[in-house]
């Protein structure tokens, strides 16, 4: 038996107003002018309407029609999470009516999706996943079993938190850095914790989440046939297929055929007899680790390098990484309570992502996903919040 | 392959890109062994070529060589008169057999027409500025308007020097598109220097320039930032109100006014600057901004300036807005690692604007038109 391991990663940045030098310290405005919640409405009501909505129906449809024989699994920040509340409640409707089927599992991440794994301390990280944890036992009166990190980033250290915090499973990028020759599709374990790895298979995820629609590409274009002819021909226990849930819809506008892809796939996979699928959880719980996975740096699912330096590349974005720590130690000292919550939006990954530098390819994908005039405006506007922040937290 | 270049300045005396761009076009050309022979107007400083491709060829004899519209009308009217004897130097002294003629904005475009017309050849013009960016987009001169107009309905095929002008030539002047092509710029590096809390405007002091919003910012900085000194580096009809608006502003003591520099002293102010802006009001490309970055200098630049098209490690405003220019003066002033970040990915960027570059695509064109 082949498994096929669907996962998606829902998640929206609270984006940042435009803030300059002037703003720092100024009198009278409350934190919550940091955020553009004008451009995030919009956002998020765009995405909804071109992604969540009609994705969410089109699942719910095929789990139904397949009798729950075709089974997927996502991961929802908290960030995403208040969006739905504050802008648009039946998208959360449309995940909890998702989740009733008994065919979609849940993953766990930090509410923020932020780097505070990386953090020297592992105490805020944790507290992030007990928020989330909480967020999730709230709406879906549900435990999630498998963990995810943002933006998949992994190493040794990490594992073990996520060990001892009771999980049974994490999932990760199937790079070589870590393989070596070694297949993704199995399951592995971290060389110093009991945990079940799940390692991406990045070609063929990638093949949906970056190249669906790249006209140039020899596969182009993709049906859901050839996919599943592809998927069928895989050695291996399950093949872990994660990617963003904006491919439909956002990354890839419907024109581009990327639902009917969707609409089609689990009835050519299961066209092929020794191909089911399962979620994560059950995936976790099916396979045995085959192998030992050892990851003394951290690695991620990010860019062509597969590490960090997508949100720590620059002295610009370690600048903000060590000002956002020290802000956060400082603000933990002294009990500053109401401004937690601002601190911890500020953590999402996204807005040192906005700082990146990297060259022309990877470069491409950043300008895509930013709305600030390159790198250099991003890291002006969030390291001047930031200098206001750090101004409101006493010595 | 043969050229008949025509020219209207050449360094070591130089006021634009115009010249700078001649410098390095010609120099790459005949290192691909593209015979040039350059015309120029005579100048006090001879200009010199070693390569025995590029040959330098000198006109007639004027002393008047600005870049701009004069704003005397006395001197006004020595510069047309200049201009005009020179084309007709020009359409006398050219002789020989040119695969090419390939002339430089409205000053050489009358001598251009007539050689093409004379001899039979095609040609090319490159299009640093038009008469509306020279304006500032304010009353532009109809005069200048009409000699471009005939030189680009006239040639085989126009050299833009961004998309941003090609926009303004088919746009203003009603070219076809397909005449033209965009090739951007390009610099000799110039080396980093011991930086020093300035901030740098260096340019023609005219209204194009926008050397007011730079004091303007200057005057939003010195609050936040009370060390930064502001260094306004060139001279242009603009100097004395811009001496007066420093004055007004309340920051003539932060102000340093250096008149013209020579091309060492330029070097110099851009390697120990610390942030440089280009506030133009219009900016067909900006080649300063590119010899800035290559010293290592952040630069601010006017968001249609047209080497942002090509060129990403840079911040961009809109020349109006002061109080973001300010803002992103003082955060590289304060923030060391933007300043670091910018100045080493701009230097690695700078590395793929060379002449070199400009060359070949220059060579394309010439190839295009003379069906070679």
């Amino acid at each position: 038996m082949t498994s096929v391991c669907i996962y998606f990663e829902v998640h929206q940045p609270m984006r940042l107003n435009r803030f300059s030098v002037f703003n720092i310290g100024a009198d009278g405005s409350p934190v919550s002018s940091y955020f553009d919640n004008k451009l995030n409405e919009e956002v998020f009501e765009k995405v909804a309407n071109k992604c969540y909505l009609p994705t969410n129906q089109l699942l719910l449809d095929l789990i139904n029609k397949f009798d729950g024989k075709f089974r997927v699994s996502f991961s929802l920040t908290g960030t995403f999470v208040e969006y739905c509340q504050n802008y648009k409640p039946e998208v959360l409707d449309s995940f909890k009516e998702l989740f009733k089927t008994g065919a979609v599992d849940l993953i766990e991440e930090t509410y923020y999706h932020s780097l505070s794994s990386l953090y020297d301390e592992l105490d805020e990280f944790e507290e992030q996943v007990k928020m989330h944890r909480q967020m999730i036992k709230r709406i879906f009166n549900y435990r999630p079993r498998i963990f995810r990190n943002t933006e998949a980033i992994y190493d040794n250290r990490i594992a073990k938190k996520v060990a001892d915090m009771g999980y049974k499973g994490i999932i990760t990028e199937g790079t070589e850095k870590i393989l070596q020759w070694r297949s993704p599709n199995y399951l592995y374990k971290p060389v110093n914790s009991d945990l079940k790895v799940l390692l991406r298979n990045y070609t063929l995820s990638d093949d949906v989440g970056f190249r669906f629609s790249a006209k140039l590409w020899p596969g182009h274009p993709l049906t859901a046939d050839k996919y599943s002819q592809w998927l069928s021909h895989c050695e291996g226990d399950v093949i872990n297929l994660f990617m963003d849930y904006e491919t439909f819809g956002e990354h890839h506008w419907v024109e581009t055929g990327i639902f009917d892809f969707l609409k089609h796939f689990p009835e050519e996979a299961l066209k092929h007899k020794h191909v089911d699928f399962l979620t994560v959880s059950e995936a976790a719980e099916r396979y045995k680790a085959v192998g030992a996975i050892d990851s003394p740096w951290a690695i991620s699912w990010a860019d062509a390098e597969r590490d960090v330096s997508t949100w720590l590349g620059n002295n610009m974005q370690v600048a903000c990484f060590n000002e956002l720590k020290n802000i956060g130690r400082k603000l933990k000292e002294n009990g500053k309570k109401n401004l937690l919550h601002t601190w911890r939006l500020l953590q999402t990954s996204d807005h040192l992502y906005y700082c990146s530098t990297k060259g022309l390819s990877d470069g491409d994908v950043h300008a895509y996903f930013s709305h600030y005039d390159g790198p250099y405006d991003g890291f002006i506007n969030y390291m001047n919040i930031l200098q206001d922040l750090k101004q409101r937290v006493p010595e | 392959m043969k050229i008949a270049m025509i020219g209207w300045e050449y360094p070591p005396f130089k006021a634009g890109g115009l010249g700078t761009h001649c410098y390095g076009l010609t120099r790459s050309l005949a290192d691909k062994n593209v015979k040039v022979d350059f015309y120029m107007p005579k100048t006090k400083h001879a200009a010199g070529s070693n390569n025995p491709n590029l040959n330098i060829k000198e006109v007639g004899e004027t002393e008047i060589f600005p870049y701009d519209r004069p704003d005397s009308k006395e001197l006004a009217g020595q510069f047309f008169e200049a201009v005009y004897r020179y084309n007709d130097l020009v359409v006398q002294k050219v002789k020989g057999n040119y695969n090419v003629i390939h002339c430089h904005d409205w000053l050489t475009m009358k001598a251009g027409v007539a050689l093409k017309e004379k001899m039979n050849v095609p040609l090319v013009i490159t299009v640093h500025s038009t008469e509306y960016d020279r304006s500032g987009w304010l009353y532009p001169n109809q005069w200048f308007i009409d000699i471009e107009r005939e030189g680009m309905e006239k040639a085989d095929r126009i050299i833009a020097v961004s998309n941003f002008t090609k926009r303004v030539i088919v746009e203003k002047y009603g070219i076809n598109p397909d005449k033209i092509s965009v090739v951007h710029n390009a610099v000799y590096p110039i080396p980093e220097g011991h930086k020093k809390e300035i901030v740098l405007f260096l340019g023609r002091l005219t209204i194009q320039k926008g050397a007011e919003f730079f004091l303007r910012a200057a005057q939003r900085v010195v609050d936040y930032e009370p060390d930064a000194r502001f260094v306004v580096a060139g001279t242009g009809d603009m100097l004395p109100r811009l001496i007066d608006q420093a004055l007004d502003l309340g920051i003539s003591d932060k102000v340093i006014f250096t008149g013209r520099l020579t091309e060492q002293e330029v070097k110099h102010i851009y390697g120990i600057s610390s942030v440089y802006v280009m506030p133009s009001v219009s900016e067909p490309f900006g080649i300063t901004a590119l010899e800035a970055i290559s010293a290592g200098t952040p630069t601010i630049a006017s968001k249609t300036a047209g080497f942002s098209e090509a060129f990403k490690n840079c911040l961009r405003v809109d020349f109006w807005d002061t109080d973001e220019m300010a803002n992103k003066i003082i955060s590289l002033l304060r923030y060391e690692p933007l300043h670091t970040t910018m100045s080493q990915e701009g230097k690695r960027e700078i590395d793929l604007f060379t002449w070199d570059r400009v060359a070949d695509k220059t060579i394309d064109v010439y190839r295009q038109v003379a069906g070679l």
